[in-house]
């Protein structure tokens, strides 16, 4: 059972005094921010002196006990005045000070934390050495987390001596530091090596300081939490909501204790970490909580509000502390200590090193290299991955000890467990899942699949590439949530979660239809209207564009009301072009107005591949017969040249008449083709035009194109033109087909194919 | 160990020094000590470093909680490249002193081209006035 010990009444005298005078040694930047907490220390040192405390403990209970006991009369006479509250406060967190027998209270503490972090314990533990501090401290939860874990270890290991155990002196400092400012912590050796006895709830009190902290529990309460798991959350009923779960999801497992009763026995001196490290026994709980788990424990007992905010973090950051430490004790027994000193800093590259050595060593350890998390991804970004890894193995085995070393140093790495890591990564790999990875992650999907296609291609021989990706997929789970009705009641159930938050009013969502939107454009700007014409247009496009990838996946039966779906979305995509009336003219009112905008523009060259091919050579008339007022309107854009490769693909498929109406439609008016010529896409388009023609005399010598005298008339008034015009009004086209002096040759004499040949090249070149 | 792969997560960056800069225009220095899921982070020993011109000076800190959402950006520390600064560190009274100067001067450099423009018949549009779609 729990007993005071008292001390020697020298002892906590001589403490501080001690601690005084090596005041100058601490880092005072350091004991700014922490207290004098954070001092780096020898492990050989710590080793040696903890193995001390070892023989100490196994002389048995009684001898250590006594002096403990002795310990807390001092520090209890000293607390009481200052640290203990009131005794009318409602929460005497401490009554049995006075008596000696708040073994009481420390044991309901125990069995309150029983379920909690083990960090707890440890750094109940780990504070109890500090007997001869002043009691300056303000905060009460190194003070809680203390009692509850001495209680704690004294109820599950009922082992008197670990009181006594000089606990990880430098845990304790690192506990303490962060609270306990200016407390005038001499450096751990020496308060260690003075101090083996073990510190009582007294002493721990003197050190905290209670004065004005409610405490944190009270009797009855403690002892009821005997075997007692965080309180039930508040949270609504079962109905609807996630299951209320006794332990918070993200909550590790619990290890049965004989385990951790083995690995203390087994391996006593797990010392071997970083001074900064609990050199002691790993804490009686192995297991850690995530942060939420330890929030709620933290505050669960807590019934008094005005609970400092704080307390709550901070004990987990105690709590990690510790148990970092002593899990990290936990990992001696592999590879040599310096390389895992330092906690997770020390053991990342450690890890990527020396995986497969670790591999006894635990659960923590035991993680494949891509985890199972990741299962979503895409096949080829997992080959990806693998091989970064493999390279990354091989390749840092040198560098990695270095920075292992490096990070050796540091006493605060591991704040954060492997076990809250693992958390926040599941969290974060958790919002990646997704029933249609193709709408959530579209640009994720489409550039691996990119890359796969290039890799194929550049590798045409290796198969495995050629996998059809696969991305599994979450279920979409029915999540309505139908309020909870009782016959005969009034109105529903008013319970909300998060899952189903309270709807505070019935109200029924109406859209506006497109009429009423029409109503109202009046008030619009013309240039909204636009957009938002064009906006529609582009979700049918989209729709188009997906087609293909839905036309896979559908079942078979299914894929004929696809195919009709599309036909009918494209339809509809080329009725909001053309003319009301003729069905092979694109409504240059509209078109116009759509290419106005750079969105429009560039919507219709998405547009175009789509199209069928007459309504595509319609819409590229419709764009070359205005193409003048088009390419006023693009001078801030300049971004008609989008339209070039879908163009080129619709003349490349026209047939000869239609490239001559084509070219008809260029030159129209008068006037038409010097503007046109001025313009970069123009000239582009004209070539592209007089290339194909030739193109079609050339390898075609039935082609039609030379029936009728149009193309050469058209083509005659176009070499006029391009003479005519002077050579800074005519743009550069973005590329010059090759065949056009084939073709000017054909029409024009040798001295005029001279002056356009330097007339193209000279435009050619100035590009 | 590779915890996201083929994410960008900071478990990786645990306990390693960053440099973070919040949406305020501060600059802190810290050891990542701990995140979670919304990216709020706790940096260890924090330093605010000041800039100015040539010169920076740092305010020590401690221990900092920032919430995710006022992080702009954040970023390791190369502890070998940060030896060889070409910045001048100065006392912190006197980076302070080169900030509020360098603040005055820039206040005053707005005032005169406001009013210049003012003089000219101009107006400069503010950014949330300009139509872009």
């Amino acid at each position: 059972m729990f007993r005071f010990q008292s001390f020697d009444d020298d002892c906590t005298l001589e403490e501080e005094e001690g601690l005084v005078e090596e005041e100058d040694e601490i880092d005072q930047f350091n004991d700014d921010t922490f207290g004098a907490g954070a001092i780096d220390d020898d492990w050989q040192e710590e080793h040696a002196r903890l193995a001390e405390l070892d023989e100490l403990v196994r002389d048995g209970p009684p001898g250590p006990a006594d002096a403990s006991s002795g310990d807390l009369t001092p520090a209890g006479s000293n607390a009481n005045p200052s640290a203990l509250p009131p005794p009318s406060s409602s929460s005497r967190l401490y009554p049995d000070i006075d008596e000696r027998a708040g073994g009481d209270l420390a044991e309901s503490l125990t069995r309150l934390i029983l379920g909690s972090d083990p960090a707890i314990a440890g750094v109940g533990t780990a504070s109890s050495d500090r007997s001869h501090f002043p009691p300056k401290l303000s905060s009460q939860a190194p003070h809680l987390s203390a009692l509850s874990g001495q209680s704690l270890m004294r109820s599950y290991q009922h082992h008197q001596h670990l009181l006594h155990r000089g606990p990880a002196p430098l845990s304790q400092i690192n506990s303490h530091s962060i609270w306990e400012n200016s407390m005038g912590f001499g450096p751990v050796n020496s308060g260690l090596v003075n101090q083996k006895e073990d510190k009582t709830l007294m002493s721990i009190i003197k050190e905290v300081g209670l004065p004005n902290r409610p405490p944190t529990l009270s009797r009855e309460e403690g002892r009821d939490l005997s075997e007692r798991v965080p309180p039930p959350r508040s949270s609504s009923p079962v109905i609807g909501s996630p299951p209320v779960r006794a332990v918070p999801i993200g909550t590790p497992p619990k290890q049965p204790m004989s385990q951790v009763l083995n690995q203390q026995n087994n391996h006593p001196s797990a010392i071997h970490v970083r001074a900064s490290v609990p050199l002691r026994y790993p804490p009686p709980f192995p297991e850690r909580l995530s942060p939420n788990n330890l929030l709620s424990i933290a505050n669960s007992p807590l019934s008094h509000p005005p609970f400092p905010a704080g307390v709550g973090p901070v004990l987990s950051q105690i709590q990690r502390a510790q148990l970092l430490n002593s899990q990290v004790g936990q990992f001696q027994r592999g590879p040599a200590p310096p390389l895992l000193q330092g906690g997770v800093g020390g053991f990342r590259p450690f890890f990527g090193q020396s995986g497969p050595r670790m591999g006894p060593h635990g659960p923590p350890l035991g993680h494949t290299p891509i985890r199972h998390n990741t299962t979503h991804l895409h096949p080829q970004h997992r080959r990806m991955l693998n091989q970064r890894m493999q390279n990354r193995g091989s390749g840092d085995h040198v560098g990695g000890r270095g920075v292992g070393d490096r990070k050796n140093r540091d006493p605060y790495s591991n704040l954060m467990t492997q076990r809250e890591k693992e958390w926040v990564a599941r969290i974060q790999m958790m919002q990646l899942q997704s029933t249609d990875p193709y709408l959530d992650d579209y640009y994720y999907q489409n550039y691996y699949e990119k890359m796969e296609k290039r890799q194929e291609r550049d590798r045409d021989n290796r198969k495995e590439h050629t996998t059809k990706l696969i991305t599994p997929q979450v279920a979409k789970l029915e999540h309505t949530y139908r309020p909870v009705q009782f016959a005969g009641s009034l109105g529903k159930l008013t319970v909300s979660s998060v899952n189903n938050p309270r709807k505070m009013i019935d109200a029924v969502v109406t859209t506006r239809s497109d009429d009423e939107e029409k109503r109202e454009k009046q008030v619009w700007n013309k240039r909204r209207q636009i957009l938002y014409t064009v906006e529609k247009m582009y979700s049918l496009l989209l729709e188009v564009q997906d087609f293909e990838k839905k036309f896979l996946q559908t079942p078979e039966h299914q894929r004929d009301a696809l195919l009709e779906q599309h036909k009918t979305h494209t339809l509809q995509l080329y009725n909001s072009l053309r003319e009301k009336e003729w069905d092979d003219r694109v409504s240059d009112e509209q078109c116009l107005m759509i290419m106005s905008v750079r969105k429009g523009k560039r919507l219709i060259s998405r547009l175009l591949p789509f199209l069928p091919q007459p309504q595509a050579a319609a819409v590229v008339m419709g764009i070359a017969r205005n193409l003048p007022a088009l390419a006023k309107k693009d001078k801030q854009d300049q971004v008609l040249c989008w339209l070039v490769e879908p163009v080129t693909a619709v003349i490349q498929s026209m047939s000869s008449t239609s490239l001559t109406d084509l070219l008809q439609e260029l030159q129209g008016r008068e006037g038409q083709l010097p503007l046109v010529l001025q313009n970069k896409f123009g000239v582009t388009l004209l070539y592209l035009i007089l290339s194909e023609g030739e193109r079609m005399q050339s390898s075609d010598p039935n082609c039609q194109l030379m029936d009728d005298n149009r193309w050469t008339e058209l083509v005659f008034s176009v070499t006029r033109e391009l003479l005519k015009v002077p050579s800074s009004a005519l743009s550069s086209p973005l590329f010059t087909p090759p065949n056009l002096v084939s073709l000017f040759s054909r029409y024009v004499d040798r001295q005029r194919l001279e002056l356009l040949q330097e007339k193209l090249q000279i435009t050619s070149l100035s590009r | 160990m590779n915890y996201m792969p083929g994410t960008a997560s900071l478990i990786e960056d645990i306990d390693k020094k960053h440099l973070v800069l919040l949406r305020d225009g501060r600059t802190l220095i810290g050891i990542l000590r701990s995140i979670d899921q919304f990216a709020n982070l706790v940096l260890h020993q924090t330093v605010e470093r000041i800039h100015v011109g040539k010169k920076f000076g740092d305010i020590p800190r401690g221990i900092f909680v920032v919430r995710g959402e006022n992080v702009v950006l954040l970023g390791e520390v190369d502890l070998d490249k940060e030896c060889d600064q070409i910045l001048q560190r100065v006392s912190i009274e006197e980076i302070l002193e080169e900030q509020r100067t360098e603040q005055q001067a820039k206040q005053e450099s707005e005032r005169l081209k406001l009013q210049a423009v003012k003089e000219r018949g101009l107006s400069i549009p503010k950014a949330d006035t300009l139509d872009d779609f």
